[in-house]
C-alpha cells in the first residue's frame, strides 16, 4: 500500500505561499483567494505501519515548526487542495535520499516519492485552481503532472522489448526520409549510404544499428557542417574546424591538448594544467527550461572531468540570450514559453545545479532580443585544473575494461542528440518530450569526487561523459580504433522495460564512461564504493575493429568501426557570399536637447536588459565557494559595481591564478557577422585584460550558436570564421576548445519563418602569476584623473542599444582597429601591474557613459565629463566599439608616459559629491541612475 | 603537537578542501574522512581532536537541510559522537554542517537524537551569497574567548538559515550565553535588517554553542575570509580576514588540553 505523509509549516508564515498569492493579485487580478498554503507530500510505499512513524518522526517532520498529517488531509480548511507530482518515470531527485535514510535507520522501504500540495483559502472552484496553477506554470506538463487520484503504486514495471529488424533495403527514397523525419534527422543521402552499407553486407539493420548511425553521424556528435567542404559563389573553401586549427596551432606556446579532448588544455603553474569548455543546451531549454538549464551545466561540468585522467571543476559561467522578459504576447510563436518563465526558469536551474556541486559560478550575461523568443540560447561554460601528467586524452588499450559510473539509465533523454540537431518547429514541443531530464546534481557531485580519487590512484585509462548519444557515443568513440564487445544487461537501470536500444542511446545524466586497465579494477571498485557511487562493468575492449553490443546472448549491433566513424560522407555545402552590411539603414536619432531629456535617455540606456544589474540573479549564485574568488562579480563600498571578468585562485596559498572572461553580441553578427564576431572576440580579450589579465597568456573557446545552415546563413558564418581566424592572428593567441550548434532556425505549420540573431560568444581563460596585481572597476579614489584609453570608431553606432532605444538598428557596426588592439592591452596591462591603474573597465553595451556610471557606483563617488568637440556628444557617450578601456590613474602627470603609444584622452576627474555630469549637457545624481539600473531584475527576482 | 583535525566528507558536502586549507593554515593536522570510513571503523573519530562539518549540501539537501546526514550520523555513530564529545574534544559545522548539527540535536543543548531548534527557509525565500558582519559574542564557547567583541566581515552562502527555537528554549539560549556570534549593522548593533540580518534568524543568531562550549554551529563561512584577498574589497584598503579565528581558536584550545 502506499501511504501519504503530508508535512506543512506550523503557524502563518509560508513564503512560498505567500509568493504565489502575491503573483495571482499582480499577474491576474484575481482578489477572491486569501491565503495559499503550500505543503510538502511524501508517497511511501513497502513499509510497516510502525516503521512509517518512526520513519516520519526521525526524518521527514520537525515538530518545532512543522504539522503533519499521515494519509488525511492537512489543510482541512482550504477550499480546494491541487498536488503537483512529476510523471511516473520522470526521475526525482530526492527519492535517492529517502531510500538512503531508510537504510539507515534500518527500515524497509521499497519505493518513495514526493510532491508539492497547494492549499487555496477563498472562494475558488477546482477547475479555476488547476486554470490558474496552469497559468501560472507552476508545473510543466512535459514531467509533471497535477495529481487527481492517489497512485496505487510507485513502482514503474515494464517488459524488455524485442530488438526490431528494420527493413531498410528496399525502401524507396520517400520510405527513407519517412524514418528519418522525427527521429533520426539524417538527410537523404547519408540514409542511402546506410542503406548500401547494409545492401553490401547483405542483411537488414536492427533497430539498435540505424540508431547508433544516426547519433554518431548527427550534427550534433558529428559536426557536419564543420567538418564539410564550403562553396561559396562557386569557389572551394576549406572546412572551418581546419581553418580554425590550423591558425590555432600556430601558437602552440601555452597548448597542452586543443580539439582531441572534451575541454582545451593550456599549461599552468607548478605541474598543473587548466582546462576550458562551453556547451549549449539550447533544445531542450526551450521546451522545458529548469531541466534543459540544468543538465546543461551538468553535461559542461563533465566535460571538464572528462578531460585527461581527470580534472576539478574550478568555475562555472552562464550566459543566456532571451527575448525581453516584457515582451508582447502575441509575439510568442506556438509552442514556445514565454520569456519571462523562461528566464526565471533558468536562473533557478543554474542557482540548484551549480551551489549543489559547490562549483563557484562568477561569470556570465544576458543579451534580450525578441527574437531570441522561438529559441533561447543557454549557454554554459566550465573550468578546471588538473595535474598535467594527466592532462592528454587517454587511449585506451586492448584489454581495458568497459566501466559505466553515475546514474541508473532510464528512458530519459532519448534522442536527445539527435533532437538537439534539427530545427526547433511547433511540433518539437509534443514530439520530443522525452529529450528533458531533471539533474541530479549529488549524483554527479559524488561521481567526480570518486574520479579524482582513482585518477590520483592512476587507475583511469581514458573517460567520456556520457551525455549526448548515451553509452552509444562514449564507448562508439572511445573504442574506434580498436574495438569493443559491451553487454548490455550489466547496466544499471531506473526500471526495467527498456529496449536495449533505449538503454544504448539513453542520455540519463550524470554519468561517465571509463577505461579501467584490467590489474586496477579491484581498486577502482573499491573507490566507487567509498564514496556510494554505482558501477556497471559493461565489456572489455579488443581488437576486433568492431562494435558489437549484446542484450544476453543476442547480438544487437554489430558495425565496423571504420563504417560508422569513416562512412558519413563529407558534405559539400553551398554558400553565398556576405560582404556589406545587411542593415541598409542609415537614419539617427535627434540629440538630446534639454539636461531632463539627457537624463531621461540616460535612465533609458541604463534599464536596457542588455545593461541593468543582475546583481539579484548572482547573489542566488554561489560565487565564493571553494575559497577561491579573488575578484568578485561586484566589489565597491556596497558591493554594487559590476566587474569585467572573474580570477580565481584555484589552488588556495599559491599567488597565481586563472582568468575567465567572455564577449558577445548577437544582433551585430546580423548586421555584420565579420566585425560583429570581431567584436565579440575584442569583448572578451578586453574584459580579460580590464582586471589585469595578460592577454598573451589566454587561451580562447569558440561557441557557435547559428540559424540551420542554409546558403545564407552559411555565407554569414564563414566570413565569422575568417573574423576568428584573423583575431587569433592578431593576437597570436589560439583557440582550443570549441562546440557549433547550427539549428537555430524556428518553423511552423503556417511557413512562419524565423532566424534567431546568430551567435558567437568567445570565451577567454588563462593564468596570471600573480592574482595581487588585479584591479576592480570601481573608482578608488577622489581626485583622480579619468582616462579613456582605445581608438573609439565613433560614427559606428549600428547595434547599439542607444540606437535601439531610438528604434534603430544602424548600417554600420563599430570595427575594432586590430592594428592599435595589441598595443592597447599591453598598455593597459602594464598599467595594472605597475599599480598606476588603480581602476578599470572596459566600455561595451551602453558606451563609455555607463562604464563610468558603474565605476562611480561602486567607488561611492562623482565624476565630471568632458567631451570630444569633433563628435556629436551623444556618440562620445554611447558608441560601442570594443577594445576600449576607461580607467582611473592617481595623478595627472602619470597619464602622458604612461599611455604615450596609444590613442587615449583625458576625459574627466573623480569628485566626491555623487553626482555624473558631462560638460554643461546634464549632471545627475549617481543614485538617481541606479535605481533605473537596478530596477529591471530587483522586480524580476524580488 | 597539532591537533588532528577530522574533515567529515559525505555526498554532497563541497567546502571541505577550503576548511581543510584553513585548519592547517593556523596549526592544525587535517585530515578528509568519508563518512563510510568512519561506519566501516577504518577510521575512528577518537584518534581526532577536532570534528569539523564543512558546508555543502549533504544528500542534496533532500527533505530538508542537513537532515539525511543527521539521520546517518545518529544511526550509525552516536556512540562514537558521544564518546568523542565526552572526552572533551571540539566540534564545529559551518553552513550545512551547522544544520546537521542543530539537527542531530548537538546544537545548542548537547542532546543527541533530539531537536530542539532548526534552521528554517530564509525569509527572503532565496539563497543568499553575499557579505555581511557577524560580531563574536561573549558567549560558553571556550575557544573564542580571545576574539569576543571582534565584528567580522564574512560571507554567507545558504537558501535555509533562518535561525529558530521555541520561546522557551531561545530565551534558554541567551540565558546560558549559547550565542556565539550575530549579524550586526554598520555600528556593530545586532539587526533583523535585511540583507545584514541575511535570512531573519531570531535575535540575529548567526551561530550557538552548547553548554559545553566545546560545540560550535555557524551560518557563514569563516573558511573563505582567511586572506585579504577572498575580501570582495580588499583592494580598497581598511578592510581585513579575520576569519582564522574559528581556526586559530579551536587548534590553539585543543593543544591546551
Amino acid at each position: 500500500m502506499v501511504h501519504t505523509i503530508r508535512v506543512t509549516k506550523k503557524g502563518d508564515q509560508d513564503s512560498k505561499g505567500q509568493d504565489l498569492l502575491a503573483q495571482i493579485k499582480r499577474t491576474l487580478n484575481i482578489h477572491s483567494i486569501t491565503k495559499i498554503r503550500t505543503t510538502k507530500v511524501y508517497r511511501l510505499e513497502g513499509i510497516s505501519k510502525t516503521d512509517l512513524k518512526k520513519f516520519t518522526r526521525k526524518v521527514l517532520y520537525e515538530e518545532i515548526d512543522q504539522k503533519v498529517s499521515y494519509n488525511g488531509s492537512i489543510t482541512k480548511d482550504a477550499n480546494q487542495t491541487i498536488e503537483i507530482a512529476y510523471k511516473p518515470g520522470v526521475m526525482n531527485p530526492e527519492v535517492g535520499s529517502l531510500l538512503k535514510a531508510a537504510g539507515d535507520l534500518g527500515i524497509k522501504l521499497t519505493a518513495a516519492d514526493s510532491s508539492w500540495e497547494y492549499g487555496f483559502f477563498g472562494k475558488i472552484t477546482r477547475v479555476e485552481a488547476k486554470d490558474l496553477i496552469t497559468k501560472l506554470r507552476l508545473y510543466n506538463p512535459l514531467i509533471e503532472h497535477i495529481l487527481d487520484q492517489k497512485p496505487k503504486t510507485l513502482l514503474i514495471i515494464g517488459k524488455v522489448g524485442k530488438t526490431q529488424i528494420l527493413p531498410i533495403r528496399n525502401m524507396t527514397d520517400v520510405e527513407l526520409m519517412n524514418l528519418s523525419r522525427d527521429k533520426l534527422f539524417l538527410n537523404l543521402e547519408e540514409m542511402k549510404v546506410i542503406q548500401n552499407y547494409f545492401k553490401k553486407i547483405k542483411r537488414e539493420p536492427t533497430d539498435c544499428e540505424i540508431e547508433t548511425l544516426a547519433q554518431t553521424w548527427s550534427e550534433h556528435s558529428g559536426h557536419k557542417t564543420f567538418k564539410a567542404k564550403i562553396m561559396i559563389d562557386g569557389k572551394e573553401k576549406e572546412p572551418f574546424i581546419e581553418r580554425l586549427k590550423k591558425e590555432a596551432l600556430k601558437h602552440k606556446k601555452n597548448i597542452v591538448s586543443a580539439f582531441v579532448d572534451n575541454a582545451g588544455v593550456m599549461d599552468f603553474y607548478d605541474g598543473w594544467a587548466i582546462n576550458g569548455k562551453g556547451e549549449t543546451h539550447n533544445s531542450p531549454s526551450a521546451i522545458e527550461p529548469y531541466g534543459g538549464a540544468m543538465t546543461g551545466s551538468g553535461g559542461v561540468f563533465r566535460d571538464i572531468v572528462a578531460t585527461g585522467q581527470g580534472a576539478k571543476t574550478v568555475i562555472s559561467t552562464d550566459i543566456f540570450c532571451l527575448a525581453n522578459w516584457d515582451m508582447n504576447p502575441k509575439k510568442l510563436p506556438k509552442g514556445s514559453l514565454p520569456p519571462r518563465y523562461i528566464l526565471s526558469r533558468v536562473v533557478s536551474a543554474v542557482r540548484d545545479y551549480g551551489n549543489r556541486m559547490g562549483i563557484p559560478t562568477n561569470n556570465g550575461s544576458f543579451h534580450f532580443h525578441d527574437d531570441f523568443r522561438a529559441k533561447p540560447t543557454v549557454l554554459v561554460g566550465a573550468y578546471g585544473i588538473l595535474p598535467k601528467k594527466y592532462a592528454k586524452k587517454g587511449v585506451v588499450q586492448k584489454g581495458d575494461v568497459v566501466v559505466s559510473i553515475g546514474g541508473r539509465i532510464g528512458r530519459d533523454g532519448i534522442h536527445g542528440a539527435t533532437f538537439s540537431s534539427g530545427e526547433m518547429t511547433q511540433r518539437t514541443i509534443t514530439t520530443n518530450a522525452q529529450a528533458v531530464q531533471i539533474g541530479n546534481a549529488i549524483e554527479e557531485k559524488r561521481t567526480f569526487d570518486a574520479i579524482i580519487e582513482a585518477r590520483d590512484q592512476d587507475c583511469i585509462r581514458a573517460m567520456q561523459d556520457s551525455g549526448g548519444g548515451g553509452l552509444s557515443s562514449a564507448i562508439g568513440e572511445m573504442g574506434a580504433e580498436i574495438g569493443v564487445s559491451v553487454q548490455l544487461k550489466n547496466e544499471r537501470l531506473k526500471y526495467q522495460g527498456l529496449n536495449p536500444w533505449e538503454i544504448w542511446l539513453s542520455e540519463s545524466q550524470e554519468r561517465m564512461v571509463l577505461a579501467i586497465p584490467k590489474n586496477k579494477i579491484k581498486k577502482f571498485v573499491q573507490i566507487c564504493k567509498k564514496y556510494n557511487v554505482e558501477i556497471s562493468t559493461l565489456g572489455v575492449f579488443d581488437d576486433s575493429k568492431k562494435l558489437k553490443v549484446f542484450y544476453g546472448s543476442e547480438k544487437v549491433c554489430d558495425l565496423e568501426m571504420q563504417f560508422l566513424h569513416k562512412g558519413l560522407p563529407q558534405r559539400v555545402m553551398k554558400a553565398k557570399e556576405v560582404t556589406k552590411s545587411k542593415s541598409k539603414e542609415n537614419k539617427s536619432p535627434n540629440i538630446p536637447k534639454t539636461q531632463t531629456e539627457w537624463i531621461k535617455t540616460l535612465q533609458n540606456v541604463l534599464s536596457d536588459g542588455n545593461i541593468c544589474s543582475k546583481e539579484p540573479v548572482l547573489r542566488m549564485y554561489d560565487h565564493t565557494v571553494q575559497g577561491t574568488s579573488v575578484l568578485q562579480p561586484y566589489t565597491g563600498e556596497s558591493c554594487e559595481g559590476p566587474n569585467d571578468a572573474a580570477v580565481i585562485r584555484p589552488i588556495l596559498g599559491k599567488p597565481y591564478g586563472i582568468v575567465v572572461s567572455h564577449g558577445l553580441n548577437p544582433i551585430l553578427n546580423r548586421i555584420d557577422p565579420y566585425w560583429g564576431s570581431i567584436w565579440a572576440a575584442t569583448e572578451a580579450i578586453s574584459n580579460y585584460v580590464a582586471v589585469g589579465g595578460i592577454y598573451q597568456d589566454a587561451s580562447l573557446v569558440n561557441n557557435y550558436i547559428w540559424p540551420f545552415p542554409d546558403e545564407e546563413s552559411l555565407g554569414s558564418l564563414d566570413r565569422s570564421i575568417t573574423a576568428v581566424v584573423d583575431f587569433m592572428k592578431t593576437l597570436k593567441i589560439p583557440v582550443i576548445s570549441g562546440k557549433d550548434s547550427l539549428s537555430s532556425t524556428y518553423r511552423s505549420d503556417d511557413n512562419f519563418v524565423l532566424k534567431i540573431p546568430p551567435v558567437l560568444c568567445i570565451s577567454a581563460f588563462g593564468k596570471i602569476p600573480d592574482v595581487k596585481k588585479t584591479v576592480s572597476s570601481d573608482f578608488k579614489k577622489t581626485g583622480s584623473t579619468i582616462v579613456q584609453v582605445g581608438k573609439p570608431d565613433m560614427l559606428s553606432m549600428g547595434g547599439s542599444v542607444y540606437f535601439s532605444k531610438n528604434n534603430l538598428l544602424g548600417q554600420s557596426v563599430p570595427r575594432v582597429d586590430l592594428k592599435i588592439l595589441p598595443k592597447v592591452l599591453d598598455v593597459i596591462n602594464q598599467g595594472i601591474s605597475n599599480g598606476q591603474i588603480i581602476s578599470c573597465h572596459d566600455v561595451s553595451e551602453g558606451g563609455i557613459i555607463t562604464a563610468i556610471f558603474e565605476m562611480c557606483l561602486g567607488g561611492t563617488v562623482g565624476a565630471k565629463i568632458n567631451g570630444d568637440k569633433k563628435v556629436r556628444p551623444d556618440y562620445f557617450l554611447f558608441n560601442e566599439t570594443a577594445g576600449c578601456f576607461i580607467v582611473e590613474v592617481k595623478s595627472k602627470k602619470q597619464v602622458q608616459k604612461l599611455f604615450k603609444n596609444v590613442p587615449y584622452k583625458i576625459i574627466g576627474e573623480t569628485i566626491k559629491k555623487q553626482d555624473l555630469s558631462f560638460e554643461n549637457l546634464f549632471s545627475v545624481n549617481i543614485g538617481k541612475l541606479k535605481i533605473s539600473w537596478q530596477k529591471p531584475m530587483k522586480e524580476i527576482f524580488k | 603537537m597539532k591537533p588532528k583535525v577530522c574533515i567529515l566528507r559525505a555526498d554532497g558536502i563541497n567546502c571541505d578542501e577550503e576548511t581543510f586549507y584553513a585548519f592547517e593554515k593556523f596549526g592544525g593536522a587535517p585530515e578528509y574522512v568519508h563518512i563510510n570510513q568512519l561506519r566501516s571503523k577504518i577510521k575512528r573519530l577518537k584518534n581526532y581532536q577536532i570534528l569539523a562539518i564543512p558546508g555543502g549540501f549533504a544528500y542534496g539537501d533532500d527533505v530538508v537541510s542537513g537532515k539525511i546526514l543527521a539521520t546517518e550520523l545518529v544511526s550509525f555513530l552516536k556512540d562514537q559522537i558521544q564518546d568523542f564529545t565526552s572526552r572533551k574534544n571540539l566540534v564545529v559545522g559551518i553552513c550545512n554542517g551547522f544544520q546537521v548539527l542543530t539537527r542531530t540535536g548537538l546544537l545548542p543543548f548537547n542532546r543527541l537524537g533530539e531537536m530542539d531548534a532548526t534552521l528554517e527557509q530564509n525569509e527572503s525565500g532565496r539563497f543568499e551569497c553575499r557579505f555581511i558582519k557577524i560580531k563574536i559574542e561573549d558567549s560558553c564557547a571556550i575557544f573564542l574567548k580571545p576574539y569576543v567583541g571582534q565584528i567580522i566581515d564574512i560571507s554567507v552562502n545558504h537558501g535555509e538559515g533562518k535561525f529558530f527555537a521555541l520561546p522557551k528554549d531561545l530565551s534558554k539560549i541567551e540565558k546560558e550565553n549559547l550565542v556565539a556570534c550575530r549579524y550586526v549593522d554598520e555600528d556593530g548593533k545586532p539587526t533583523q535588517h535585511y540583507p545584514q540580518n541575511p535570512n531573519g534568524a531570531l535575535n540575529a543568531i548567526a551561530g550557538v554553542t552548547d553548554p559545553t562550549g566545546r560545540i560550535l554551529g555557524l551560518m557563514p563561512h569563516p573558511e573563505k575570509i582567511i586572506e585579504l584577498t577572498q575580501h570582495p574589497n580588499w583592494r580598497r584598503g581598511n578592510v581585513k580576514a579575520l576569519g582564522g579565528f574559528l581556526f586559530e581558536g579551536m587548534v590553539k584550545f585543543a593543544q591546551q588540553t
